[in-house]
């Protein structure tokens, strides 16, 4: 729910800039109003597969909006969000490049067959993601949950699409049973998503059924804080808070552990998603005030102080000469923003080749020790799978750069003038791997009865010819005992040749096409995370020239009142200096308000700082 | 049949060749191979962490000797084998073994590492008088994947040793679901040797366990029936196929209780039973429900907290709410209950597979292992007088028609020789399939009389040499169907 004072100081700010003529400071206050009134918390349902995710959505929404099956998995992720009428909306992208999707609605009864990890596939052809829309107050707010595919399961290429969609989300609920404690692989994947998406909780399902659910809660608590993790796990199950609906029993629902999940998602997801929103409102507030004050008190003080007034400006000038370097290319905070940027790019880049590189080299051992015909289809479901890994592997470590990197620049540009670091937003997309066709091995040269006889008898007949020529000379006939046995020897060991050569090809072409798939990839992720980098090179450098360009407006103006403060008479004078101090006394106010607001919103942020002070606790 | 003795018979011999050139730390690895060829037959207990290794070995040896525990348990490989007394021995890495105390708590026996690190250790070895050890060596292994790499560690350096040939002859394989770690974990088998005779794969010394079936179903009662069904479509799987011989449910922690059933165990089931339903149903709807210390709920039920929560401990959710409807449907005195309740945890079923697929193999698996190691050596540390028996280890591999059986076999699960739809079925069980005795070959019951056998494998002959001569059956078709005709002929002297 949008904080109703925090759009009531944004109206304010807004109303306050359109009087002062500010047109470039009420663009930021534009986007900070529709970010305000859209403040929805997508919360990713992630885990191995088989754990208990779709129960879980289904036990917090209380309707069956995700199909559960004890042997059938998701197979399509599932947003599930607030709507007024039950809806269910496909989205679809018709071929691997279309640059659109398309939405189509369709009856709600028919989602397993969209979702789940059956039936016929070519339904899901093109699927890229499925929308449930029901009424629940639960999700009123505007919280999304996500049930994704788990992450291992056989026919799940889902992982990398899964790590992809983490930066967008504002929550990550990792879902385990209480079956036992956490696997290496687990561990991985959550120390992963808790570099791309700093709020998450852990899940412990399925507690009704495992007597030592708490030694396993106990246990996993350890195995968090040894890999330094400071995530809360929460024990739930999925059966008792059905049954607790079903016999409104509010004794079972607490047993069941859901009131404390639904608090957590309240209290920190999206209580931290609102007081984010009104942390980021209050602070764009303050800054278009302390942009409007600028100008009104270096008037103001050269109101009351006409003498002084020859110093007052020859400081504006000096704060505007500074202003004006940050505005240049040549600005320190530029140059750090340039160089970052392209150390990032070369050091990504280079990261990437290394790892598809390692990927090549075990390969191409691996492809000189078989037959590659043989291992054909596990061969390339291993590609697949290794190189998806390093893909999400150096996309995760991207983020974190350009993380890193913004928090310089800001540090760069704070030193040099004023502070604020952007708000990051999250791409919706990650690693492509989609793009890239599929490894397929080469097709092994059919050597059959028919060209083994050929060129059998080729060798055999150059054998026989050799050997039965040179025994015409000891009076034999062309064909004797000995040349035919010479052919039929010579014939044989033409026919391995020729297999020991097929191989030798068919080994080399292997290698040649996984060659090209490692360069496909390299070409498409490369341009992929040129793009990203791109991308945040940009919205940083907008940003803080955006920065640079209001503070020089700001600086413009006080000189221009300042002087025109001098010029006036006496009474014109005293007057102003009321008007002003009235108006000082407004936009102070908007901004004492602005900073009340900052403060009860408190510093739970989810930018750069973030993932250390998780760390910390 | 019983080629396969003559098989290991010439694996000897030649065995004996090889240790005849060999001497030192060589000579000794071999020389063990020798011992293991009349030893029992090693199967390994494997799989991801926590998916139930120790409580299925105890279900299949029918006595609680494995230590379990809701956390990652077992660190060390731990070797069962008869023995007359039981008796504990500590192999540490750097120094000689250690006999350590047999002690035993709560029912289960206590292994103590005596302060050292899981990865200093090379294994545990437990000797222990019972009847289901004399033929098989049962060895626990730690989980793969767990979190703590040392453990994890022990495992791999198990089933992939980085010198010397594999421990183990065969492989159950636990698994919750086949995640895809499971099917990489098979497959590592198949690359490091455990399934292979000579240089071709063999999924027929691995046999795969839905471990935890009755969890599949979140311990509902019909959760064994689900299980089956998945298991089913495993069984189907074009992957799994590959790497393992036939995929089997079972609920281990309710088999372990079942076959070793207390009597005041029994009473409480029994007590149960007789309580009014909608109470018991409510209290089993999860298990901090059924434990409550309440006095009232300790009255409807007629148990105490303290008997209610080690049954809970002893058969689960599942076997609990299972155990007290098959005591309320008659099965009134404690052998029956048990009986019915090993029944439904399968694990009968897979006693029945591992007698069919390991233990009636147990020579040819044994043969296999030790070909194997011999060829390591062989390739490994070559000398210029070993030229000979490497040769002869080459002659044995491609003549004994076991080898070749199974070399077909798994070209034709692999799908790389495809037959059409029924005739690929029969000479999958012509070739053993589905087990290497002659009545499952021919797809008899275990007790059809001779004369009905010969009569069946005559018919299959002619049929099989038919198809081989049609002229218009394909190259690799002819290749299977003479490999299935020889089987068959084997067969027809046998049984004549």
């Amino acid at each position: 729910m949008p904080n109703p004072k925090a759009i009531e100081l944004v109206g304010i700010a807004v109303r306050a800039a359109t009087a002062y003529q500010r047109d470039d400071l009420l663009d930021r206050l534009k986007w900070t109003a529709e970010r305000l009134a859209d403040p929805g918390a997508r919360v990713l349902v992630v885990g191995e597969f088989k754990q208990g995710k779709s129960m879980l959505i289904n036990a917090l929404v209380n309707a069956p909006v995700c199909p559960v099956d004890d042997d059938v998995a998701t197979a399509v992720p599932t947003e599930v969000r607030y709507a007024d009428q039950p809806e269910l909306v496909l989205i679809e992208q018709a071929e691997p490049d279309a640059p659109r999707t398309e939405r189509r609605s369709v009856p709600i009864d028919h989602i397993a067959q969209y979702v789940s990890d059956t039936g016929d596939p070519a339904d899901r052809s093109g699927l890229r993601h499925v929308e449930v829309g029901i009424p629940r107050s639960v999700l009123a707010d505007g919280l999304c949950l996500v049930d994704t595919p788990g992450v291992g399961g056989l026919d799940s290429t889902h992982g990398a699409a899964t790590m992809a969609a983490l930066p967008a989300a504002d929550a990550v609920l990792l879902v385990s049973d209480a079956a036992g404690e956490y696997s290496a692989s687990e561990l991985e994947f959550l120390r992963q998503t808790t570099e791309l998406c700093p709020t998450v909780c852990c899940v412990l399902t399925k507690i009704d059924l495992y007597p030592r659910w708490r030694r396993i809660a106990e246990l996993d608590v350890q195995r968090l804080r040894a890999a330094g993790l400071a995530t809360q796990v929460l024990p739930v199950s999925a059966t008792l808070r059905t049954a607790a609906i079903d016999h409104q029993d509010h004794g079972l629902n607490a047993e069941s552990g859901f009131p404390a999940l639904i608090e957590y998602l309240r209290t920190e997801v999206m209580a931290n998603s609102g007081r984010l929103a009104d942390r980021s409102a209050a602070h764009d507030v303050l800054a278009v005030t302390g942009q409007l004050t600028a100008s009104m008190t270096a008037e103001l003080a050269a109101l009351r102080d006409p003498e002084g007034s020859a110093g007052l400006l020859a400081e504006l000038a000096r704060a505007t000469e500074r202003v004006d370097k940050l505005r240049t290319r040549s600005a320190r905070w530029q140059q750090t923003l340039s160089d970052g940027v392209a150390d990032l790019t070369a050091d990504i880049d280079h990261d990437l080749r290394e790892r598809m590189r390692g990927i090549l080299h075990e390969a191409e051992l691996e492809l000189d020790a078989v037959d590659p015909v043989t291992i054909a289809e596990q061969f390339a479901d291993w590609l697949r799978r290794r190189v998806a890994a390093a893909a999400s592997a150096n996309f995760v470590w991207t983020n974190q750069r350009v993380r890193w990197l913004s928090g310089r620049v800001a540090e760069r540009f704070g030193a040099d003038g004023a502070t604020g670091l952007p708000v990051m937003r999250g791409r919706r997309q990650g690693p492509a791997l989609g793009r890239v066709a599929e490894f397929a091995m080469p097709e092994a040269e059919s050597f059959g009865f028919g060209q083994k006889w050929i060129i059998g008898m080729r060798g055999g007949y150059g054998g026989t010819l050799m050997v039965g020529m040179a025994s015409t000379l000891a009076g034999l006939t062309l064909l004797n005992p000995l040349s035919i046995a010479a052919g039929v020897l010579l014939g044989r060991k033409t026919i391995k040749d020729e297999r020991k050569r097929q191989l030798q090809r068919r080994q080399s072409e292997a290698k040649n096409a996984a060659r090209r798939y490692i360069d496909e990839v390299l070409f498409q992720l490369g341009k992929e995370s040129r793009d990203l980098l791109r991308e945040a090179h940009r919205m940083l450098r907008d940003h803080f020239t955006q920065l640079a360009e209001e503070l020089s407006r700001s600086l413009t103006e006080s000189t221009l009142a300042a002087q025109r403060a001098v010029k006036l008479d006496e009474t014109d004078r005293e007057r102003r200096v009321l008007d002003l101090e009235a108006e000082l006394a407004r936009v102070d106010h908007l901004a004492a308000t602005a900073a009340e607001l900052a403060e009860s919103a408190g510093f739970r942020s989810v930018t750069t700082d973030s993932v250390e002070s998780e760390e910390l606790g | 049949m019983n080629s396969p003795r003559a098989l290991l018979g010439r694996v000897r011999v030649v065995l004996c060749q090889a240790i005849g050139l060999y001497d030192g730390p060589t000579g000794l690895l071999l020389r063990k191979q020798l011992d293991r060829l009349d030893g029992p037959l090693r199967v390994a207990v494997a799989g991801q962490l926590k998916a139930g290794k120790s409580t299925l070995l105890n279900a299949l040896v029918g006595e609680q000797i494995a230590p379990t525990d809701a956390g990652e348990c077992t660190k060390v490989v731990t070797w069962y084998r008869y023995g007359h007394q039981p008796r504990i021995t500590l192999y540490p890495n750097e120094s000689a073994p250690i006999g350590l105390p047999v002690r035993k708590v709560d029912g289960a026996l206590r292994l103590d590492l005596r302060g050292l690190a899981p990865d200093a250790v090379d294994r545990l070895l437990v000797d222990w008088p019972s009847a289901n050890l004399r033929e098989t060596v049962l060895i626990d292994t730690p989980g793969l994947g767990s979190a703590s790499a040392e453990v994890s560690g022990n495992a791999v350096r198990f089933f992939s040793p980085e010198a010397g040939p594999a421990d183990a002859d065969a492989v159950v394989y636990l698994m919750r679901h086949l995640h895809r770690t499971d099917i990489r974990l098979l497959e590592s088998f198949h690359t490091n040797g455990i399934g292979q005779p000579g240089p071709q794969g063999n999924p027929l010394a691995t046999v795969a366990v839905l471990s935890r079936a009755d969890e599949i179903g979140v311990g509902r009662l019909d959760a064994l029936q689900s299980a089956r069904r998945v298991a089913e479509r495993y069984r189907a799987d074009d992957r799994l196929r590959v790497l393992c011989g036939t995929v089997v449910p079972v609920a281990g922690l309710l088999a372990q209780t079942a076959r070793t059933l207390r009597q005041e165990e029994f009473s409480a089931l029994a007590a149960l039973s007789t309580a009014p339903r909608a109470e018991l149903d409510a209290a089993l709807l999860s298990v901090d429900r059924f434990t409550g210390a309440s006095p009232e709920l300790a009255a409807t039920l007629g148990v105490s907290a303290a008997a209610r929560a080690a049954l809970l401990e002893r058969f689960g959710l599942f076997g609990v709410r299972l155990g007290s409807v098959l005591v309320r449907q008659g099965f009134g005195e404690p052998p029956a209950l048990a009986a019915e309740l090993v029944r439904r945890s399968g694990i009968d079923l897979l006693r029945g597979v591992l007698a069919t697929r390991f233990a009636e193999r147990r020579d040819l698996l044994k043969a296999r292992s030790a070909l194997q190691a011999l060829d390591t050596v062989l390739r490994n540390s070559p000398r210029p007088d070993t030229e000979g028996v490497r040769r002869m280890v080459e002659h044995i591999i491609a003549d004994a028609h076991e080898f070749t059986e199974l070399r077909v076999l798994s070209m034709l699960r692999a799908g790389r020789a495809s037959l059409p739809g029924p005739t690929g079925a029969e000479a999958e069980r012509l070739l053993g399939g589905s087990g290497g005795q002659i009545a499952a070959r021919l797809g008899l019951p275990r007790d059809a009389p001779r004369a009905e056998q010969r009569a069946v494998v005559l018919a299959a002959l002619q049929r099989w040499q038919a198809l081989a001569e049609h002229p218009l059956s394909g190259r690799a078709f002819v290749d299977v169907a003479r490999v299935v005709i020889r089987t068959c002929e084997g067969i027809v002297a046998e049984v004549s």
